[in-house]
């Protein structure tokens, strides 16, 4: 008797579950790898996204199977995004001791950064489709995401911008911001989380523990403000 | 505990999502929980165990759910590879100088605000 492998195969690529068993598996690789050696490009989310991407390549799964398998996982965004209040709240009381110095760097810088992707974007003629998905790429990434198809950009691909922001930022931002003369470690973390989110803030968290609290306000706030100012301004522009 | 927190937060993303639909097109959903969870946060004063719990668990793992929107890459590469130069000088420039000119905004406000304590 000869065995259906062809049809095991199928069985196994087709299944439901498949989308989130590799993403599970590499997911746990990429975490051991990165605890391992602390090497900043091995950021586990990218090293997650490449793993997934070449078994599919091998096993001749398109992206769009692969999404709807993986929506168990994506579905979980939506409360990850609201839960953000609860490290926005914690901060609260540092926020006040720093209130205004937070708020106008909050307005200007993160106005600044925002306008100056879009603008070095459009400099470099790079097509709507592709501005709108570079928007956001200074906040976290489910805001990012949710953000840039709200404006008409491409959710995934602002997800892999988002990203390697903030692995630039983790590589660069400290030592950068050491030579031009930023001490103190407010500045520091506020720097690191407003334009690199998640990545910046887990690297001020290194940097210590304030200068990583104020990451984290950093990025919630910019996280929040993006959210609500950017398709407003962009629906008035438009 | 983890099951009770959960609920609340899913139940916020609900309410935001109502609301978008209702009356709100150009916010997330969830975005709008997010306000609408602090806002209630800092009405009652505290975090409650279990919403402290499934939200540290979520955002510990929100890595995870990172991954399969940025497998999406694999569905851009022509739309990428096109305008390669364009995005990555963007990328690494505007990140660059907003970050040291954010950095340096930061630590000038607060010397300033520290003179005039000082001052006062």
């Amino acid at each position: 008797m000869s065995f259906d492998w062809q049809g095991a195969w199928q069985a196994l690529v087709q299944h439901p579950l498949f989308a989130f068993g590799i993403t599970l598996g590499a997911y746990q690789l990429a975490v051991a790898a990165y605890e391992k050696t602390r090497w900043v490009f091995l950021q586990p989310v990218l090293v997650s996204m490449l793993l997934v991407i070449g078994v599919l390549l091998l096993c001749g799964v398109d992206y769009a199977a692969y999404r709807d398998g993986a929506r168990i996982l994506t579905v979980f965004l939506g409360p990850a995004t609201v839960a953000l209040a609860v490290p926005l709240f914690l901060n609260l009381k540092r926020i006040r001791l720093l209130f205004w110095p937070v708020v106008a760097t909050l307005l200007v810088g993160g106005l600044f950064t925002t306008l100056l992707g879009i603008g070095l974007a459009w400099l470099f003629g790079t097509e709507r489709l592709m501005l709108m998905t570079l928007a956001p790429k200074s906040v976290t990434s489910p805001i990012a995401m949710l953000v840039s198809e709200q404006i008409g950009g491409v959710a995934g691909l602002a997800a892999v911008f988002v990203l390697i922001t903030g692995i630039l930022g983790a590589v660069f931002g400290p030592a950068l911001l050491r030579r031009c003369g930023v001490r103190h470690p407010a500045a520091l973390g506020i720097a690191l989380g407003l334009t690199s989110h998640a990545v910046g803030t887990s690297r001020a968290l290194q940097e210590g523990e304030e200068c990583g609290a104020f990451a984290a306000l950093g990025m919630s706030l910019m996280g929040v403000c993006t959210a609500i100012l950017l398709p407003l301004s962009v629906a008035m522009v438009v | 505990m983890l099951l009770r927190g959960l609920t609340w937060l899913v139940l916020f993303q609900l309410l935001g999502t109502a609301i978008q639909a209702l009356c709100l097109p150009m916010l997330p959903g969830p975005i709008i929980g997010l306000l609408l969870l602090f806002v209630y946060l800092v009405w009652r004063g505290e975090v409650s165990a279990p919403v402290q719990e499934a939200a540290t668990t979520l955002l510990r793992y929100l890595p995870l759910l990172l991954v399969p929107p940025a497998v999406g890459l694999m569905a851009y590469v022509d739309a990428i590879a096109a305008d390669f130069w364009a995005i990555a000088g963007a990328l690494l420039l505007s990140l660059l100088v907003s970050l040291a000119f954010v950095g340096w905004l930061m630590q000038r406000l607060i010397e300033r605000q520290a003179r005039r304590e000082e001052e006062a």
